[in-house]
This record gives structure tokens, C-alpha cells and sequence, in this order.
């Protein structure tokens, strides 16, 4: 079995094609802007070099965030076509699960959290099961005060993981934490097909419709109204969550 | 040779079946006015979230009307600019997707000149040179197509779109969003010359046009009205707010023609589906001895068929894009 993973929810964006034996080519790039230009070709390059051809990729996986709105979009929006096309099971993933899955022979509790831009964070806690990770609270937007607050009732040393611990290391490091670095700090394409494998396998999939971005907070909303709706003589209904 | 089209540069998710450059097989648009409308304008990132949900069924619906398989299309065509650049890359992504799990071309097109180029779908091919008038929401422009098919921009406005000043001063007289079928209406009843408003840079000699001034006397003509306890003809107000944005646009636009020496005018985008506009272009193009080409109104507006007719000419041209595509919002229509 073969499965296209997409993951374009964070800074870092990524494609890999994986099957139950090793993953069979991989392509990042760690420059956020260029996420629309970068998928696709780096589709065809791991096609090309690894001599697959389209019609033998059984699924779909996906980044579904929480993230960076227009990414996360970039992502979804290429896994769907490409599935709608080919007529492919899909499977979409929160990219902090992914992540966890990353550092799933962690002792410790881990925490995940991605840099949410606007001085906020993405973040959710996990432990370490047999065969992987098991979230145990809802991903969750908010400020770093409110993250040190929920290690400290961890009661443990935690295992803090993610670019948002890269981008807030100082104030996480008067909590009880060990920080991850650089190289498990962004969901990657690999990890993400590989979780997603099993459940191609139990075919426990969605169809290419059915994948949908995880939206923590409805903020940009306000902000695009700033920029246009007022100038178009619009008011600001109530925000929404 | 069959071509679809997917545009979501603003608040349309749209997408088109073409065959041949000139037949529609397809023209399936999922409005997203509803989502906008409480925000008195279109909200990016409001759109783009329902680009996403919309995509995929409106690209089923245009197939299914179509009675063709994706696996019978030929080439993917996409607007890749102007517009909003997180619409457009739902667009764009969507396109690469397609393109990739069939090996088929991608097609870039720039939104503008499709609107021009959808009037091949109902007057056959286009015979330039000619002046269009584009003009919507988000562009006023007047260009030329000359006979080689490439594109001139002579002009354009230098503040707010024709669209943009419809939904505002629609907005201030208390008329839902979008504003421009709502003036239209409301000025049947009106009298157009019950309000000198002011048309600025009319006899400037240039093709430019300004529309905020007149944004401004319209407010301010009613606040004077308000102030002095004069209840308006809103009928009045709109028909002569509407008679200034006309007089412009047609006097530009003819007036582009004249020196261009060029006896064809086409009018595209939007607020081409304005009555008024296209009943005063009909009748000074009769007069002129000038060949008026206006699409019906579903081809006007934002639509997935513009996109489908505008690729089709890039693939008989053989100017395929890249599975690299990048979207410009601010994508210039020349070039
Ligand atoms: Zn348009």
C-alpha cells in the first residue's frame, strides 16, 4: 500500500510517499511563502524519482492543522483534487498529533505546540501508548502564559515540542520542561503518511470532500474586515467563534 | 479539446467546461454573496474558507452538467491573478491537484482578460483589435485587444473600482449588499438628471477615472438633504449616481475607441450587467456605426466559463504554465 502524504499547516511545508516498508521519497522546504509554488512540483519529484506512477498511489494523507491559514488551505485544497481526481480514499490528520507521533517513545508527557503568529499558540497534550501517542486534552489556541500555566498542572517534567517551543523557549524554560530543538519542530509529510497508513489499512478514511481545515479562531476574519469591509462601508458583526 | 476552468480569485467559486475554444458545455458558480453580505464587502479570508468547502462539488456539478468525466478534459485552467491571493490559491492548489493526478496541462489565466475573451463563447471568435471596458468590484479598466491578441491597458481608475462605489453608496442609502443590482433597480424609477453629481476627469483627455469624488457629493448631498429636513428621492439619487459612473466609463470608453481608430467595443466584468450602462453603450455604438459585443449576464459576472474560454486560447497557443504556477494578485494585464 501507498500513500501520498501533504503536510503545508505550519512554516515548513512537505510531501512523502510512504508505503509498510520504508518511506519511498520525501521533499521540504522550510520557506512558508512558497508553499503554493512548492507542493505540486515536489509531487512529480518524488514521482519521478522513485519511478512511481500516479495510478499506483492508494490514498491520500493530509495536514488539516491547526496552523497557518493559507498553507493549511494550500495543502488541503492539492489532497483533494488529486484524490477527487483519482478517486482515492483520503485521510486527514491534526498536525499536532503528528508531531507527537514524532516523539512517541517519550517517558515524559508531551506537549506540542505550533507558532500561531500574532504572539499566540497551538497546543495540545499527549502520553506515550503502545504503538504511538494518545492526545489527552483538545487542541487549543492561546498565549504562552496560559501554556506555562497548564505544564506546571502536569505536575511531571514535560517534554515541550513544536516551533512554538522553539519561538518561546525563554519564558518555557522557568517551567519544568525539556525542550525539543529544531529538528522535531515543524508536522512532516513522512510521519504524517505513516500514521496515516494503518488507517488506510482498517479503511478508516473520509472522502476528499470531507477533509477540512481545523480553525482554532476566526481572528483573520476580523482582520480581513479591517482591511476591506470598512473601506466598503461594512460593520463588523459580532464575532463568532 | 475540452477545457476546464476553475476561478475563486474573489467571492465566486465557479468553474467551466469549454470544447473547442467556443462551446460551453458547463457554467456552474456556488455564490458566496450570502457570506459576505453582513460584512458590506467581501471578507479574503472569509472567501477563501468557502472556496475550500465549495471547490470540489461545484467542479462535480460543471462535470455532471457537462456529461463529461474528468478523464475526458484535456487541460486545467485556472485564474491565477488578479485578485485575492488566498482565494486564488485555493484555485490554483485545487488546479495543480488535477493536473497532476492526470498528467494534464495547467493553464494560467489572468482573470481580466478573460472577461474579455468569454464573449467567444457567444459571438464567436473575437475579431480584434478592439476596446473593452472592464469593469466590476475589484477593476474599472479600459484596454485594447489588438489584432495580434495582446493586451493594452489604456487606463483604469485611479481610486475605487465602479463595483466598489455601487455597493457603498448602496450601502449608505440602506440597500443590501452587492449594491450594483440594487441601484439598478431602484433607479428605474428614478429620474437620471434630478442630481448634478460631479463626473471627475471626464475631459481630461486621459483614459483614468476617479469615482471617490463622486462617492463623496452623493454622501454629501444627502447629509445636506438630511441636515435641511428634505426627505430624498432615493429613486433620484441612485438613477443620477448611476448616469455620472455611466457617462464616464461610455465617454472614456468611446472616446478610447475614437482615437484608436478602432470600431469595436466590448463590455466585460460585472457591472457590465448594469441595464443602464448597456442600454447607453447600445445605443451610442448604433449611432457611431460601432460593433457593441456585451455577454449575457451569467457570462458578465465572475464565472468559471471566462476561465475555461481564456485557457483554451492558451492551449491552441501552446502556452501551457508550469506545475510551479505562481498566484499575483496584482497579476497586470498586459504581457
Ligand atoms: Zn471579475
Amino acid at each position: 500500500m501507498l500513500v501520498l502524504g501533504i503536510e503545508s499547516s505550519t512554516a515548513r511545508s512537505s510531501v512523502a510517499l510512504v508505503d509498510d516498508e520504508r518511506v519511498v521519497a520525501s521533499a521540504s522546504l522550510g520557506i512558508a511563502r512558497r508553499h503554493g509554488e512548492f507542493l505540486a512540483p515536489a509531487i512529480r519529484f518524488c514521482l519521478t524519482q522513485a519511478g512511481i506512477e500516479v495510478r499506483d498511489i492508494h490514498g491520500v494523507a493530509v495536514g488539516l492543522g491547526p496552523g497557518l491559514f493559507t498553507g493549511l488551505r494550500v495543502g488541503i485544497a492539492t489532497a483533494q483534487a488529486f484524490a477527487a481526481a483519482r478517486q482515492l480514499p483520503t485521510v486527514g490528520l491534526c498536525g499536532l498529533d503528528v508531531l507527537a507521533f514524532e516523539v512517541r517513545y517519550s517517558i515524559r508527557p508531551i506537549c506540542v505546540t505550533i507558532d500561531a503568529r500574532r504572539g499566540e499558540l497551538f497546543w495540545a497534550f499527549y502520553r506515550s501508548v503502545p504503538g504511538g501517542v494518545q492526545r489527552e486534552t483538545e487542541p487549543r489556541v492561546g498565549r504562552v502564559d496560559e501554556l506555562i500555566a497548564e505544564i506546571e498542572a502536569q505536575g511531571e517534567e514535560v517534554l515541550v515540542v513544536g516551533d512554538g517551543a522553539l519561538r518561546e523557549r525563554h519564558r518555557l524554560q522557568e517551567a519544568h520542561v525539556q525542550l525539543g530543538g529544531p529538528e522535531i519542530a515543524w508536522p512532516d509529510a513522512t510521519h504524517l503518511a505513516q500514521l496515516a497508513l494503518p488507517r488506510f489499512v482498517r479503511e478508516e478514511t473520509v472522502r476528499p470532500e470531507q477533509l477540512l481545515p481545523i480553525y482554532l479562531r476566526q481572528a483573520d476574519v476580523r482582520i480581513g474586515w479591517e482591511q476591506r469591509g470598512r473601506l466598503r462601508g461594512g460593520v463588523a458583526p459580532e464575532a463568532s467563534t | 479539446m475540452l477545457v476546464l476552468g476553475i476561478e475563486t480569485s474573489c467571492d465566486e467559486t465557479a468553474v467551466g467546461i469549454v470544447e473547442d475554444r467556443l462551446t460551453l458545455h458547463a457554467n456552474v458558480i456556488a455564490s458566496q454573496t450570502d457570506l459576505h453580505a453582513p460584512y458590506g464587502g467581501v471578507v479574503p479570508e472569509v472567501a477563501a474558507r468557502a472556496h475550500l468547502e465549495q471547490l470540489l462539488p461545484t467542479i462535480d456539478r460543471a462535470l455532471v452538467q457537462s456529461g463529461a468525466r474528468l478523464s475526458d478534459v484535456d487541460a486545467i485552467a485556472v485564474t491565477h491573478g488578479p485578485g485575492l491571493v488566498g482565494a486564488l490559491l485555493v484555485g490554483v492548489s485545487a488546479a495543480k491537484g488535477l493536473a497532476l493526478a492526470h498528467d494534464l496541462p495547467l493553464l494560467g489565466v489572468n482573470h481580466l482578460r478573460a472577461h474579455v475573451e468569454v464573449a467567444q463563447l457567444e459571438y464567436g471568435d473575437l475579431t480584434p483589435p478592439l476596446v473593452a471596458l472592464v469593469v466590476s468590484g475589484g477593476h474599472t479598466s479600459i484596454v485594447v485587444m489588438d489584432e495580434d491578441g495582446t493586451f493594452r491597458q489604456l487606463g483604469s481608475t485611479i481610486d475605487d473600482a465602479a463595483g466598489e462605489a455601487f455597493d457603498k453608496i448602496a450601502r449608505f442609502i440602506g440597500l443590501p449588499f452587492p449594491g450594483g443590482p440594487e441601484i439598478d433597480k431602484l433607479a428605474w424609477g428614478g429620474d437620471p438628471s434630478a442630481y448634478a453629481f460631479p463626473r471627475a476627469m471626464q475631459h481630461d483627455g486621459s483614459y483614468d477615472m476617479s469615482l471617490s469624488g463622486l462617492k463623496t457629493a452623493v454622501v454629501r448631498e444627502l447629509r445636506r438633504l438630511e441636515a435641511a429636513g428634505q426627505e430624498p428621492d432615493l429613486a433620484d439619487v441612485a438613477a443620477s449616481f448611476q448616469e455620472a459612473i455611466v457617462d464616464v466609463q461610455l465617454e472614456k470608453t468611446l472616446a478610447a475607441a475614437a482615437a484608436e481608430d478602432i470600431d469595436q467595443v466590448v463590455l466585460a466584468g460585472g457591472v457590465a450587467a448594469n441595464s443602464r450602462l448597456r442600454q447607453r453603450f447600445a445605443a451610442a455604438c448604433e449611432t457611431n456605426g460601432q460593433r457593441l459585443v456585451v455577454p449575457s449576464i451569467p457570462l458578465c459576472t465572475d464565472n468559471g466559463a471566462m476561465v475555461a474560454a481564456s485557457g483554451s486560447n492558451l492551449l491552441a497557443a501552446g502556452s501551457s504554465a508550469g506545475i510551479d504556477l505562481a498566484v499575483d494578485p496584482n497579476l497586470p494585464l498586459a504581457g
